[in-house]
């Protein structure tokens, strides 16, 4: 079992070695910085960018506007789902509003939200609107799936509409949910940087993606994005890691 | 009593039930016995009003309160044995009472210690076990089994059948038992109805207990149903 962990683990740390390796021969192909810097070159100004204060207070910014985003998109879209899930009318009333959502540019999204809020809110607004489609149809699917077989059953046993719900419909829409969170939290990561791109707020990822832009720095925009790959990776194993306890804990 | 009046069922194009005539007398175990996919649990979801007819008028079900033992054990995965149970009570009794009643019915099917297992975590013979349990501790007037011992061995079949006959002993009700099982028919059963044909119609009515023997009744059942051992 150890065994094969160590193993699993070499293996992963090989892969991601020969891809920094196919980057490396890349830059060394291009030979220019501005277009593509050498991996080492990226490090070592992301260790520069990890002795400032700054950069930490602007990490936790950016994950503050992206965590309330996907939390209020997590909220509403699970409690919208559940009533459209289960109630038709109100189905056919959000189907198409969800529809067009999840169609909109994401461009589109952020200029509007630019017009109507403070900088620091647009990356936030931009987010849920990006990630509550995602989780409502998730949720929306989750309660279609549930057993007819245990439908059924309940109708038998004259078991109460709340009930069912509370019973039925909502452990039926756990797994969707679950993987909805998991993409609605990637793409919650990428739209917040974008919107604050446009946005700029005070303390922001996005902010120093377009000064790096600006000023033609381009290792630290690297680095900036290195920062948002290795954050949206970390929050995403511990979401794994939390529906996972929680499955552990339905076993018995 | 509930009686089935001139139903008739199409599914598509397919002609299940015509006209179709039967009744289930209070506190007897009555048995539909027929091949499989002849349309016997269509019988007993429309009696248990869970399929509508096409015409035809169900008599008696305003006063009835149904459980019904699936042919799979159909438990909520998500949670405990115990939680299974009193899932189906909880519009009937007060928190207090129901624990008591769930805790009862777990010892009657001989379970205990297994009340906060998850049914993925039992044997198929345990979960339809639970099942069986839920259908006795709801309080209805009208059980329906419906090949509830499919797929069990012969030693956890007997062990079930001895359950529900001291289940039933213990606490009579009007009972809709399906199976294809001679042996079954004959032990549990206080009429027996065979059902052949499509559309499916009543080719024969035995009542085993005015038999001698259930030998007798067996090789009356079979003739009549016109096999060897069962269908």
């Amino acid at each position: 079992m150890m065994h094969s962990i160590l193993r699993n683990k070499t293996r992963k740390f090989l892969i991601v070695l020969f891809w920094i390796t196919v980057w490396e021969i890349l830059s060394l192909i291009i030979n220019r910085d501005i277009y593509l810097p050498s991996p080492f070159y990226v490090f070592k100004v992301l260790i520069e960018l990890l002795k400032s204060r700054d950069t930490y207070l602007t990490i936790i910014c950016s994950t503050y506007r992206t965590l309330a985003g996907f939390l209020i998109s997590c909220t509403t879209g699970i409690i919208l789902g559940y009533i459209c899930g289960t109630n038709k009318f109100f189905h056919d009333l959000f189907n198409p509003l969800i529809g067009v959502m999840r169609v909109v540019p994401v461009m589109s999204i952020i200029i509007i939200a630019i017009m109507w809020f403070s900088d620091t809110n647009v990356p936030i607004f931009a987010a849920f609107l990006m990630c509550f489609p995602i989780i409502w149809t998730n949720t929306v699917n989750g309660i279609k799936s549930a057993d007819i077989k245990l439908l059924q059953m309940c109708k038998v046993y004259s078991i109460k509409k709340m009930h069912i719900i509370k019973s039925v419909y909502f452990y039926s829409a756990v797994p969707y949910i679950e993987a909805a969170m998991i993409s609605a939290l990637g793409i919650g990561w990428k739209v917040t940087s974008a919107a604050e791109v446009l946005s700029l707020p005070k303390y922001s990822i996005g902010g120093h993606l377009y000064d790096s832009k600006v000023y033609l720095e381009i290792p630290e925009l690297f680095a900036w994005t290195v920062i948002i790959i290795s954050l949206s990776c970390i929050f995403e194993t511990i979401l794994k890691k939390l529906f996972k306890s929680r499955n552990y804990d339905q076993s018995y | 009593m509930i009686s089935l009046i001139n139903i008739s069922k199409k599914y598509n194009d397919l002609e299940i039930l015509k006209n179709f005539n039967i009744t289930f007398e209070k506190n007897k175990i009555t048995c539909l016995f027929g091949p499989s996919g002849i349309g016997k649990t269509t019988i007993a979801n429309i009696t248990a009003l869970l399929t509508t007819v096409d015409s035809g008028e169900i008599k008696g079900s305003e006063n009835a309160v149904y459980s019904y033992v699936f042919q799979e054990p159909r438990l909520l995965e998500w949670y405990s044995v115990f939680g299974n149970i009193d899932f189906v009570l909880k519009n009937v009794y007060d928190d207090k009472k129901r624990k008591c009643i769930v805790n009862n019915y777990i010892n009657m099917v001989e379970l205990m210690g297994y009340e906060n297992y998850k049914p993925n975590a039992l044997s198929g013979g345990m979960q339809q076990r639970v099942s069986l349990a839920r259908a006795f501790a709801y309080p209805s007037n009208f059980l329906i089994l419906d090949e509830p011992f499919k797929g069990l061995d012969i030693k956890l079949k007997d062990g079930m059948i001895n359950l529900f006959e001291r289940l039933w002993n213990i606490d009579k009700r009007t009972v809709l038992f399906i199976t294809h099982d001679v042996d079954e028919a004959i032990f549990m059963s206080d009429f027996i109805y065979v059902i052949k044909n499509r559309p499916a119609e009543i080719i024969g009515k035995i009542e085993p207990p005015k038999y001698n023997s259930k030998v007798e009744a067996k090789s009356v059942l079979l003739s009549l149903s016109g096999t060897s051992s069962n269908i």
